[in-house]
């Protein structure tokens, strides 16, 4: 299994990267309840970040603790988990910031 | 990764984490393939979950939980072992004919063993009030006052006869 560094090393030392675990979580649960390994494999695509089971389940913990995502019952050792209503205001109002961040960003860059 | 290295590395995340976490933590990892950087990440994880818990969820943060953490009980351990040291001195003293407890002009052993138990639970005490103040104010209030209760019944000899 890689983790989150091996990957780095692999793409340009990290460059181009994004690294938000709690972000890159709740991004993959926008799309539906996942249980971890899924939700691994889905950040992955997302962005190209392989987060470590440690990483994994910091974020998740904290996220639960926030209310931003929820327990489903499990399912055979795997509990998938959902994001809530106030995760998805969260995750709306964090990539809004984000997009006119990488906008006024990118901006500079081309003038 | 084996079932028994799972859970030796799930054993590295404190109590509240793993009774809520730790079944489904266990099984995650036995379906990884392991690797030094997946090791290096879960143990650099459950350090930083010994020194900045979650608490939430369905996690326990109870009067009782907290109590029993190092950071409580070893301040409390070391004021009532210090008074213990001064309670025994003081029978010894009276057992020899010496009359109790008496100030030696150079402090002697005792006074400095007992300084070093009161002086050394400090940081302790720092560590587990900057720790669990944030997560549980009042349970960890009422700690806080119990390690106080402590120092103060091991101080009070000292003040009291004068030592």
């Amino acid at each position: 299994m890689r983790s989150t560094q091996d990957v780095a090393q692999k793409q340009d030392s990290g460059l181009g990267h994004y690294s938000d675990p709690p972000l890159l979580v709740l991004a993959s649960l926008a799309s539906g309840p996942k249980h971890g390994h899924a939700m691994i494999e889905d950040i992955v695509r997302l962005c190209g970040t392989r987060l470590g089971p440690g990483t994994l389940y910091g974020a998740i913990a904290r996220l639960e603790q926030q209310g931003w995502i929820e327990p489903l019952p499990p399912e055979e050792r795997r509990r998938p988990y959902r994001i809530t209503a106030v995760g998805l205001r969260v995750l709306r109002a964090k990539l809004t910031t984000l997009r006119q961040f990488a906008k006024a960003g990118l901006e500079r860059l081309e003038a | 990764m084996t079932l028994r290295f799972t859970r030796l590395l799930t054993r590295l995340y404190p109590r509240a984490w793993r009774e809520r976490y730790g079944e489904e933590f266990e099984g995650f990892l036995q379906r990884s393939n392991g690797g030094i950087w997946a090791l290096i990440d879960v143990v650099q994880s459950a350090l930083w979950e010994r020194i900045f818990p979650t608490v939430g969820g369905k996690m326990d943060r109870s009067f009782g939980t907290i109590v029993r953490q190092p950071s409580a009980f070893v301040p409390m351990a070391m004021s009532l072992t210090a008074l213990a040291i001064l309670g025994g001195a003081y029978i010894f003293g009276l057992a020899t004919g010496h009359g109790g407890l008496v100030r030696a002009p150079d402090e002697g052993s005792i006074a400095h063993i007992w300084q070093l138990l009161m002086a050394g639970q400090m940081p302790v005490l720092a560590f587990f009030a900057i720790k669990w103040l944030p997560r549980a104010p009042r349970q960890t209030l009422y700690v806080l006052a119990l390690q106080a209760g402590a120092a103060l019944a091991s101080m009070a000899p000292v003040f009291f006869l004068h030592l």
